[in-house]
C-alpha cells in the first residue's frame, strides 16, 4: 500500500490516525468513538447540540465557511414532514483531497458526525452523496454504515433509544458542479446538475423538496470531536474569529505533498515549508493557490500570509477547501492558468451564459496564446472575459472563480501573460514555445 | 431481444423503492446497465427509461451529463487520467505520452485493437498528494512513472483470460484475498 501522506496524531480530526484499523467500528469505539452520538441521542436536546456547536465556533470546511451551527438552525423546527442532512463528499475542487483522506482513515467519524447533525435538525435519515471516482472511500463508508447498523448505533433503536437514525450513500457519477450544493440536490434528485435558483433556500426546500442541510465531510468529521471534548475546548484553538483546525492538502512542486491538519491562524510559510517539505532543491515558490484552484492566486512572496480565514477575504482570496497548489519557478503561470480554465468550461454546467460562454472564450484565448498567436488583443481579451465572468451574473460561482484565475494570474505575473502575446517566448519553459 | 438481460431489468424496476422520490433511481440504474454492458446504447437507456416509467429522452439528458457514464465503447480497462494542475506540475502530460504509446491508440476515447483498454484525460481525482495519478479498475495508481505504466498495462494483458484480474491498487488497505496466479499463455506449437 501507498503510505499515508499526511498528519497523524493530530489535534482533532486525525487525533487517531495512524492507529491500525481504525476504519473497524470496534477499534474507533475502543478509542472514544460514538461517545458523541451516545451522549446525543440519550441525554441531549436538539437545541443543546445546536449550541454546543455554535460555541465551538465551527465554520463549514467545504469552501463557503458558514457557521455550521446556524445552519441547522435554519431547518424548520416544526416542519411536518422528513428533513435531511445531506453530505457533500463531492470533493472535486482542483488540489484538494482531504475529504478523501478523512473518509478512508475515519469512516466512521464521517458517520457519527452525520447522526449526530441528523439529530440536531430533527431529521431521521442523512445521504451522503459520494464522487463516483471515489470507490475505495465508498467501500469503507458503506461497510463502516453495516457495521454501525449492526452494532446498534444506527437503525430503529440507536443506542436503546426511540429516535430512528439512518445513514445512505448515493454516487455521483462525474461533475464538479455537485460540489455546488443546489447542483448536488438537482443531482441526488435524479437530475442533471444544475445549480437552482435561491430562494427557496435547501434549508426550507432542499432534497426532494423537504428542509435539508447540506454539510461538508470535514465539517461533520469535526463534530463527534466537539461533542465528546465541548464546544468551548474546540474554540481554544484557531485564531479569535475562526476557530479550531482544519485540513489542508499540499500539492504540486513541493518535496512532501499531503493532507494536514492544522490550527487555523498558522501561515502559509509554515504549511508549504515546515510540513510540506518546501520547494525542491534551488527552486523558489513563485505562486500558490491558497484553498483550490477557485481561490486567486497569491506571489510567492506572500507566503507568511496566514490562513486566518478573515485574513484572506481581506486580500480577496480565501481559505476555501484547503486545496494548496505550489508552483515553483520552473512553471510557466500562463500554462497553469490556460489548464484551469480549460477545467472550467468543461465543468461549466451551462445553465448560466456567462459562464457557458466566457469560460470557452477564455479557453480559444489561451489556445491561441499558447500557439503563439497571442497579441495586445488577446491580453485585452483575457480581461474583458474575467471581468465578465466575475460579479455574480450567474447562480453559483463556478464562473467567478474562472475569472478569478484569469484575474489573480494577470494581476501578479502580468510579465509572463506579456512575454507570450508581445514576444512569443517563455523566459520559464523555454522548451514549450516551438516559433 | 433486449438489450439488458431481464435479471437486470427486474433489479433496475426494484430500485425507485430505495429512495425518498423514485427519480433518484436514474443513475444507479444506467450505473447498472452500464456495468452490464461496458457502455450506454440508445437501447440500453430506453429500456432504463421503460423500466423506471421516466421518458427515454430526459434518461439520455441524464446520461450525457455525467462523465462517468460512457455512450461510445470503451476498452475492458479504462484508464481515467488525471492531467489537472497538480497532476500537470508532477508530469501527467508525460503519463499520457507513454498511456497512448503503451496501449497503441492516437487519442482520448479509441480502444486498443484487443479492445483490453482505452483513455481519457479527466479533471481532479482528488489524490492531489499522490500525483501524477489515474484510476483503473476502480482503484487509483498513484506516483505514476513511465515504468509503471509499462507495468500496470503489461500486467492486464499477462491476466486477459482472467475475468476478475486481481490487480490491486497501492491505496487499497484491506487484506489481500487468495489468488490464483496469473498464467502466461503462450503459443500452441503446431
Amino acid at each position: 500500500m501507498a503510505e499515508q501522506r499526511g498528519t497523524v496524531g493530530g489535534p482533532v480530526l486525525t487525533e487517531w490516525f495512524g492507529r491500525a484499523n481504525l476504519h473497524k467500528l470496534e477499534v474507533y469505539e475502543k478509542l472514544g468513538g460514538y461517545e458523541g452520538l451516545r451522549k446525543v441521542v440519550t441525554g441531549m436536546s436538539a437545541a443543546q447540540v445546536i449550541d454546543e456547536v455554535k460555541a465551538s465556533g465551527l465554520r463549514g470546511r467545504g469552501g463557503a465557511d458558514f457557521p455550521t451551527a446556524t445552519k441547522w438552525s435554519f431547518v424548520p423546527k416544526d416542519h411536518p414532514g422528513p428533513k435531511y442532512i445531506v453530505v457533500n463528499a463531492d470533493e472535486s475542487e482542483p488540489g484538494s483531497a482531504k475529504d478523501r483522506y478523512l473518509m478512508e482513515n475515519s469512516p466512521h467519524a464521517l458517520i457519527e458526525g452525520a447522526a449526530i447533525a441528523t439529530f440536531a435538525i430533527g431529521g431521521h435519515q442523512a445521504w451522503i452523496y459520494i464522487r463516483g471516482e471515489y470507490d475505495l472511500p465508498y467501500e469503507k463508508l458503506r461497510d463502516a454504515i453495516a457495521e454501525a447498523h449492526a452494532k446498534g448505533h444506527l437503525g430503529d433503536h440507536p443506542f436503546g433509544t426511540d429516535y430512528p437514525l439512518d445513514i445512505r450513500l448515493y454516487r455521483g457519477h462525474g461533475a464538479y458542479i455537485c460540489g455546488e450544493e443546489t447542483a448536488l440536490l438537482e443531482s441526488l434528485e435524479g437530475k442533471r446538475a444544475q445549480p437552482r435558483s435561491r430562494p427557496p433556500f435547501p434549508a426550507i426546500k432542499g432534497a426532494w423538496g423537504q428542509p435539508t442541510a447540506v454539510n461538508n465531510v470535514e465539517t461533520l468529521s469535526t463534530v463527534p470531536w466537539i461533542i465528546r471534548h465541548g464546544g468551548a475546548e474546540y474554540a481554544k484553538r484557531g485564531t479569535e474569529k475562526a476557530k479550531g483546525t482544519r485540513m489542508v492538502t499540499v500539492s504540486g512542486d513541493v518535496q512532501k505533498p499531503g493532507n494536514y491538519e492544522i490550527e487555523i491562524g498558522v501561515t502559509y510559510r509554515h504549511i508549504i515549508e515546515e510540513l510540506a517539505g518546501g520547494p525542491f532543491p534551488g527552486r523558489k515558490v513563485k505562486v500558490f493557490w491558497p484553498g483550490g484552484s477557485s481561490a486567486k492566486v497569491l506571489p510567492g512572496s506572500m507566503l507568511d500570509t496566514s490562513t486566518d480565514l478573515d485574513g484572506l477575504k481581506a486580500l480577496g482570496t480565501m481559505g476555501g477547501s484547503g486545496g494548496i497548489i505550489v508552483m515553483d519557478d520552473s512553471h510557466c503561470v500562463v500554462k497553469g492558468a490556460a489548464r484551469l480554465l480549460r477545467f472550467y468550461a468543461h465543468e461549466s454546467c451551462g445553465k448560466c451564459t456567462p459562464c457557458r460562454v466566457g469560460s470557452n472564450w477564455a479557453v480559444r484565448t489561451y489556445e491561441r496564446i499558447l500557439a503563439n498567436e497571442g497579441s495586445q488583443i488577446e491580453l485585452a481579451l483575457l480581461d474583458r472575459v474575467q471581468q465578465g465572468l466575475q460579479g455574480g451574473r450567474c447562480l453559483c460561482g463556478l464562473g467567478d472563480a474562472a475569472g478569478w484565475v484569469i484575474q489573480s494570474t494577470m494581476n501578479h505575473f502580468r510579465n509572463e501573460y506579456e512575454e507570450h502575446c508581445l514576444h512569443h517566448t517563455c523566459s520559464v519553459e523555454g522548451a514549450l514555445i516551438h516559433a | 431481444m433486449s438489450a439488458l438481460s431481464s435479471h437486470l431489468l427486474e433489479e433496475i424496476k426494484a430500485l425507485p423503492a430505495k429512495y425518498p422520490q423514485p427519480r433518484s433511481a436514474v443513475m444507479p440504474a444506467l450505473d447498472l446497465a452500464q456495468e452490464e454492458l461496458g457502455h450506454l446504447t440508445p437501447e440500453a437507456m430506453s429500456e432504463v427509461a421503460v423500466a423506471l416509467q421516466l421518458d427515454p429522452g430526459y434518461v439520455e439528458g441524464v446520461a450525457t451529463f455525467y462523465t462517468l457514464f460512457h455512450l461510445e465503447p470503451v476498452g475492458k480497462h479504462r484508464f481515467y487520467v488525471c492531467t489537472n494542475l497538480s497532476c500537470m506540475l508532477r508530469g501527467a502530460e508525460d503519463v499520457v505520452d507513454r498511456l497512448k504509446a503503451a496501449i497503441g491508440v492516437r487519442e482520448p476515447g479509441e480502444v486498443s485493437k484487443d479492445g483490453l483498454f482505452s483513455y481519457e484525460e479527466v479533471e481532479c481525482l482528488g489524490a492531489c498528494e499522490y500525483a501524477p495519478v489515474v484510476r483503473l479498475d476502480h482503484r487509483y495508481e498513484v506516483d505514476l512513472t513511465r515504468g509503471k505504466i509499462d507495468s500496470l498495462v503489461n500486467d492486464r494483458r499477462l491476466v486477459r483470460s482472467h475475468v476478475k484480474t486481481g490487480v490491486r491498487s497501492s491505496l487499497d488497505t484491506t487484506p489481500e484475498p487468495p489468488r490464483k496466479k496469473p498464467v502466461r499463455r503462450t503459443k500452441k506449437s503446431g
